[in-house]
């Protein structure tokens, strides 16, 4: 999908065509693969907290406080990709 | 060198082009017309040689090329021509990478373009090889920048004949 | 990309697993070969293939008429790939002799 395409989406507020592209993006072309990296990943991290461990919470905050916007989503994708390696599972399409 | 066959065998994956720009519409390059030919100036033994490659193969110890971005990665690497093979990694997640990771050279010849060189058949090889991801969802961007960036440093270095792989 | 490397007045060449977008793109130049996506230069050790496509791009550089050009080789993927296993066994043969 085009730049262009996906600003007017913003635009016209197609939430729709735009989580299409997030999903398409995280299951390498397969939106239905996209949706399940999605839940995988959450899965992940919740897995992780269930003990309630010790977390830094100060830097988490820090860091939502003082990074801008795009470097957070930025950092947003990396960390579902990070959550997806641990799963032990990675989304390849071998063919492409 | 040996010549062509009319009867090439066909591509191992059909319908590629159909297959991705269905998965990311808008991101494949489609142009209308055929570019002039430029003419090699001198005999090949006395050219400088360069590669461009899309498979993200970039010198260990460098910021990773950026796999994750939703739209892309718009930057290039240098990778300097006279590295050994070991000292580069490959990032790339869009295509199979088990040839390349037990011989790199499969998609990043970098050992047989420096024996090219070394044996006169190519006259030197440019100081940099240069390597960008194939993932980048702006087409159009990617020809804005990307394309005319490399295409600048390509000619800084000096090639006098450029080989390309894409991914 | 490799058109505005040509545009620049410097010749060039690529190499192709896909004919379908190499139809869309146009390139000036390009060798074909029926690999796998990610082994455009043939399969691991099989250093006389991997050399066989380079010369053969560059002869393609020298050889070239018209614009768009696309030269295919004739070797199929599973010739390579078994030539290259072929390669790798007597690699390990070797490294086994006493």
């Amino acid at each position: 999908m085009s730049l262009k395409y996906l600003q007017e989406a913003v635009g016209a507020g197609d939430a729709e065509k735009l989580i299409r592209y997030v999903r398409l993006h995280l299951g390498d072309g397969d939106e239905a693969a996209g949706r399940r990296e999605i839940d995988k990943a959450w899965i992940e991290a919740l897995k992780l907290l269930l003990d309630v461990p010790e977390t830094d919470r100060a830097f988490i905050l820090q860091t939502i406080a003082e990074r801008d916007a795009a470097t957070l989503a930025h950092l947003y994708f990396h960390l579902h990709f990070y959550f997806v390696k641990r799963s032990g599972e990675w989304i390849h399409d071998g063919l492409l | 060198m040996t010549g062509y066959s009319e009867n090439a065998a066909a591509q191992l994956r059909p319908g590629l082009w159909q297959t991705v720009n269905e998965r990311y519409p808008g991101s494949m390059i489609h142009k209308g017309d055929f570019v002039p030919l430029a003419r090699l100036r001198k005999p090949l033994a006395e050219s400088r040689l360069s590669f461009v490659s899309t498979a993200g193969v970039q010198l260990k110890g460098t910021l990773p090329f950026d796999t994750v971005h939703p739209v892309g990665d718009y930057t290039f690497r240098r990778v300097p021509s006279v590295s050994k093979r070991d000292e580069l990694e490959i990032h790339q997640l869009k295509y199979p990478t088990h040839g390349a990771e037990r011989d790199l050279n499969v998609i990043f010849p970098i050992e047989r373009l420096q024996e090219l060189a070394v044996e006169g058949i190519v006259g030197a090889l440019t100081p940099n090889f240069f390597s960008f991801i194939g993932y980048n969802m702006d087409a159009e961007r990617l020809e804005r920048t990307l394309a005319e960036e490399i295409a600048d440093a390509v000619v800084a270095d000096g090639a006098d004949v450029v080989l390309l792989s894409p991914a | 990309m490799q058109r505005a490397v040509e545009q620049r007045g410097i010749p060039t060449v690529s190499i192709t697993v896909a004919l379908d977008v190499t139809r869309h793109i146009k390139p000036p130049r390009a060798v074909f070969l029926p690999f796998m996506m990610g082994h455009h230069f043939g399969v691991p050790f099989h250093t006389q293939l991997q050399r066989h496509i380079i010369e053969a791009a560059l002869g393609l550089i020298v050889e070239a008429r018209e614009s768009g050009e696309v030269r295919s080789l004739p070797l199929t993927w599973a010739q390579a790939r078994k030539q290259g296993t072929a390669i790798e066994r007597e690699m390990k043969t070797e490294i086994s002799r006493p």
